[in-house]
């Protein structure tokens, strides 16, 4: 039996505008296995939030194909796709994207709310057991105004966990926070990873980067490595700025 | 300076998007146009006080009936217990409107004109601009005959020569002398244009006898009208216990002269303000709505500002000053459309009467409505502007700048916008139930049916000098020749005589029922009571339902037959036929009961407004020669053109009598149309105000909870994020929708319906009616939310999540 979750194929997306084709994804072709702790990385505009919002069925490639937990979902209908984002997807957002009319509970219930498969109470339980998970059950009639930026972003990853997705997704999950934030989200993110939660991360900062285990650097659309970190340890194929991330990276 | 940058910088903005621009300038000069032409309109027509010294303290009493004020008569000796027993009115005075027939070389002419006590003038402060007021001796029986002429009548009659008071005027057959001649403009009450003496005193004639009277008087000093009308109903209760047979249900009420045209229909003008005033609100609310949206589009910009170190007093003054420029902009266009509006208005009431409008009723700009004008754009600048100014103002701008997102501010625009939406559904459901009501009433006024048929119809007013005729015989003598002279003229059909037509309104004595009893409690009832010649009816169309139409059989003073409208029979003989059913007229009887066999059913015929009671009362007719009188309208069939047949009965008359001028002479259908065109121009009125409140309204509705939707995108785009199907969201904004519907709607239909329901009271319409107009504005409104609510939803679903969640 394949252990592989996610397997890209050739994708390519394209943007039309009036008089512009922009080639945001070429050629991309990788494959995440169940359990990985995978980071993306690349400089501003290289297509890396692109290449999430494909991975997490938010937008549709403009070719290639897709296949994510065994199933082809390259040319799926809106509707499947949310159901496949609702049930083997979690999201976790830069700006945490929380509804500011809900509170944290209801918050976290929402995407449980989606599933018709699903009571009222053991949607309130896996709220409960997600919010645990986060830190967060003593916050739980709070309204996300109510909460620093580092509560927000745990309040995210327990929306994220709740639904016992396949993988999550996190674009730039540190980059609205501070260092000690952000600290404390990346620690919960290893911890949902050692726990057995595959994780796919956008990201741009090289210790964050460091902390997964298998690093992809796109470039202009194109995959232009793709290591584990152990290897580009070995190797020392970090920029200057990684290897400073990697002097002073902390003990975890 | 700063004030100068700021306006240019407003300027700027305002001359980048200009049909933003545009847009909210209209809706701004249609909600302070159509504010300030109501208030301005209803201010000229009825709340200004009359051009007179002391003019905001001089009221008329008149009678009230069952409690529903109509401008009726007072009895003369009811006015006299009045005038001694009201504490709170000072300066008595009364009058009567006649019509005078003036003969001279040239023909008779008929005057609109008053019999008044001697202090009229004194009452309105006003002294004769040649010659003298009255005095108590001029108001003695046997006196002298005297006359005071208007203005007009002395430069038209008398070339404004000085000495007219040397002159006399031969009036109703009798010489008068010239007294005194009134200054321009003076048509004290109405539009009277010359003024006799009463010379009516109760004292000396019986209860009977006595005439009909309008009573005058200046209010006391701190004492209001409600003050005045409950001392009324006091001593008109005690004189009703005193005489039950002619006061049953008889009152009184004062009012201001210009407010007696709406009668008791103050809550319908106190609405139509009401209703106008929200279609300023409504237009208030879309520009603040436009402007809030703006000022959020800008967020981003006021928060480099307050970094840059702006003060909030410059942010407020910097969004304030587009809010200042649109309403200003918008005031100005809607004032000057409001004149157009106003100088429109005054030609189209001076149609509404055959004689002239009254005096007090001139329309344009006045200091009221300058001011008024101002007012509106002041509180329109501060509702559109300072509100979300200060708002927008207020808002964490460290965190806009900090991440980009919506954050706080976005949830703050949230709830105002969903206030906005609630009191826009509100405030519309309210005004478009009032407006519908009143515009299905009056456009069910414009085509009702009166009963006749009144194409190629010339009328005619004839009123026989009382000291001529002042027997039956003579009256009845002189409409036998009129009719058979006219008839005999080639250029004429069919002649009709009566006392009034189909359409007008006449005098509605109390009726009694044979085998009936009335006590106190169950009054006798009161019927239209009209005198026609044999034949009338059936030439006028009215359609005869059971029995027969009169005859030459009913002819003679001892006979006593009449026909009633079938809407009578409904009333009084339900279920049985009422012919051979015998009535008679309470008031006119003498000792005995004088009772009248019906012999004849007709169709209903409108006598009056179809809106209000009097068209709904049903008539009873009498042959002219049973009961003759001195005032009758002529109808007749025109055969070859309308000068002619004019020509041919002022000819007629004068072969007759040269004292007798035809007069208010017109074509039939004109006054059915003089007669419904109060009731179109309400119409045309309140589908302007209505089609005005429902465009405001709906893209009002739509604007704001577009708006409201388009800055949820992102929140759309984290739900589809999170897995939930289009749908689901659409559902979940339909019930956002339905939800504010809900709260905005319920209290609007609750407030609506009891508006309308005062309406339909007044007009005349079943709860049916207004259940219908409630459901179908639900139906309206609702749809509009709904729409409002899928169409932005359904366009925010088209984006791609990952776009939706990027989306500013």
């Amino acid at each position: 039996m394949s252990n592989s979750l996610i397997k890209l194929e050739n994708i390519k997306k394209v943007f039309y505008t009036e008089e512009v084709e922009t080639h945001s994804l070429s050629d991309i072709t990788f494959t995440i296995n169940k359990g990985e702790y995978v980071s993306i990385s690349g400089p501003s505009g290289c297509g890396k939030s692109t290449l999430l919002s494909v991975l997490g069925l938010l937008d549709t490639a403009t070719e290639g194909k897709y296949i994510l937990a065994g199933q082809d979902v390259s040319n799926i209908s809106k509707s499947e796709r949310a159901k496949i984002r609702n049930k083997e997807i979690g999201f976790v957002f830069q700006s945490f994207n929380l509804i500011s009319d809900l509170d944290v509970e209801e918050n976290v219930e929402l995407p449980l709310t989606y599933r018709a498969d699903l009571t009222k109470d053991q949607r309130k339980q896996m709220v409960k057991d997600a919010l645990e998970k986060v830190d967060m059950s003593h916050r739980a009639k709070h309204f996300p105004s109510q909460l620093s930026g580092g509560q927000q972003q745990r309040v995210a990853v327990a929306r994220a966990i709740a639904g016992k997705p396949s993988i999550i997704l996190a674009d730039e999950p540190t980059g609205n926070l501070d260092t000690k934030n952000a600290e404390a989200v990346m620690q919960l993110l290893d911890k949902l990873n050692a726990e057995g939660a595959t994780i796919c991360m956008v990201t741009h900062d090289p210790r964050s980067a460091l902390r997964t285990g298998r690093k992809i650097d796109i470039l202009d659309g194109r995959i232009v490595a793709d290591k584990t970190t152990a290897t580009k340890k070995a190797e020392g194929t970090f920029t200057p700025a990684a290897k400073s991330a990697l002097i002073e990276e902390p003990s975890i | 300076m700063m004030i100068m940058n700021d306006l240019k910088y407003a300027i700027r903005l305002l001359s980048k998007k200009p049909g933003f621009t545009i847009l909210t300038t209209l809706v701004m000069a249609t909600g302070i146009g159509l504010s300030v032409f109501l208030f301005s309109f209803l201010n000229s027509l009825i709340f200004k006080p009359l051009p007179f010294e002391n003019g905001d303290s001089l009221i008329q009493i008149s009678a009230s009936q069952n409690g529903v004020w109509k401008v009726g008569t007072l009895n003369l000796h009811d006015y006299y217990e009045i005038r001694t027993n009201l504490k709170n009115l000072a300066e008595f005075g009364s009058y009567k409107n006649v019509s005078l027939n003036v003969s001279g070389r040239d023909g008779a002419r008929r005057y609109s004109a008053v019999a008044a006590e001697p202090n009229i003038f004194q009452l309105t402060r006003t002294k004769p601009l040649v010659g003298r007021e009255f005095t108590t001796a001029d108001d003695q029986v046997g006196a002298e005959n005297v006359v005071v002429i208007g203005y007009d009548v002395w430069q038209n009659q008398f070339s404004g020569d000085p000495k007219v008071t040397d002159q006399s005027l031969r009036i109703n057959g009798e010489s008068h002398r010239i007294i005194g001649v009134m200054p321009e403009g003076y048509f004290f009450p109405i539009s009277a244009e010359m003024w006799v003496p009463m010379r009516e005193d109760a004292t000396r004639i019986t209860r009977g006898a006595g005439g009909n009277v309008f009573g005058l008087a200046h209010l006391q000093n701190g004492v209001s009208l409600s003050d005045v009308n409950g001392e009324l109903a006091v001593i008109m209760q005690r004189l009703e216990e005193r005489y039950p047979k002619t006061n049953n249900g008889i009152g009184a009420y004062v009012s201001p002269i210009p407010q007696l045209a709406v009668e008791d229909g103050a809550p319908v003008v106190r609405s139509m303000q009401f209703v106008v005033f929200l279609i300023l609100v409504l237009a208030s609310i879309n520009v603040g709505n436009l402007l809030f949206s703006r000022a959020i589009e800008r967020g981003k910009e006021t928060a480099i500002r307050v970094a840059l170190g702006a003060p909030r007093s410059r942010l407020i003054s910097q969004m304030l000053w587009e809010s200042v420029i649109i309403c200003t902009l918008g005031g100005i266009i809607g004032f000057l459309v409001m004149i157009w509006g106003l100088e429109v208005t005054e030609k189209t009431l001076i149609s509404f009467t055959i004689d002239r409008p009254p005096f007090w009723q001139t329309f344009g700009i006045d200091s009221y409505t300058i001011t008024l004008s101002i007012l509106f754009v002041i509180s329109a600048i501060i509702f559109t502007g300072v509100l979300p100014a200060w708002k927008n103002s207020g808002s964490d701008f460290n965190a806009v700048l900090r991440d980009g997102t919506r954050g706080a501010l976005g949830k703050k625009a949230g709830k105002l916008n969903r206030r906005l939406v609630i009191s826009e559904i509100f405030v519309s459901m309210t005004v478009l139930i009032a407006a519908a009501v009143m515009l299905v009433a009056n456009f069910r006024a414009t085509n009702a049916d009166y009963g006749a048929d009144p194409k190629n119809i010339l009328t005619a007013q004839v009123l026989l000098i009382e000291s001529k005729y002042d027997t039956p015989d003579k009256q009845t003598q002189f409409v036998k020749t009129l009719e058979s002279s006219l008839q005999n003229n080639a250029g004429i059909g069919d002649v009709m005589i009566s006392s009034a037509l189909p359409g007008v309104v006449t005098a509605t004595p109390t009726m009694a029922l044979e085998g009936k009893e009335y006590t106190k409690d169950n009054g006798y009832p009161r019927a239209n009571y009209i005198i026609t010649t044999p034949g009338s009816l059936e030439k006028l169309g009215v359609e005869l339902k059971d029995g027969r139409y009169f005859n030459s059989s009913d002819d003679g003073l001892d006979k006593k037959s009449v026909i009633v409208t079938d809407s009578f029979v409904a009333h009084h003989f339900p279920n049985e036929s009422a012919i051979g059913k015998r009535v008679r007229v309470v008031e006119l009887d003498g000792d005995e009961p004088n009772w009248l066999t019906i012999i004849g059913v007709v169709k209903h015929t409108i006598q009056g407004s179809p809106i209000e009671e009097p068209g709904k009362t049903p008539s009873v007719f009498r042959p002219f020669s049973q009961a003759p009188r001195g005032q009758m309208t002529v109808a007749m069939k025109i055969k070859t053109d309308v000068e002619d047949v004019t020509r041919t009965l002022r000819q007629t008359l004068a072969s007759i009598d040269s004292e007798l001028p035809a007069f208010n002479v017109e074509l039939y259908d004109e006054t059915i149309s003089r007669l419904t065109a109060p009731m179109l121009f309400g119409a045309v009125l309140f589908l302007i105000f209505g089609t005005a409140a429902a465009i405001l309204a709906s893209s009002g509705i739509y604007g704001v909870m577009s708006n409201t939707i388009s800055q949820k995108t992102q929140e759309i785009g984290v739900k589809r994020a999170l897995g939930a199907v289009e749908e689901r969201i659409t559902k979940e904004f339909l019930m956002a929708g339905f939800n504010q519907f809900l709260w905005g709607g319920v209290p609007g239909l609750i407030i609506g319906c009891a508006m309308g329901f005062a309406m339909s009271q007044m007009f005349g319409m079943g709860s049916a009616d207004l259940l219908f107009i409630a459901i179908g504005l639900v139906i309206v409104i609702g749809g509009v939310v709904m729409l409002a609510s899928y169409i932005p939803t359904k366009r925010a679903l088209l984006m791609e999540p990952s776009a939706a969640l990027r989306y500013e």
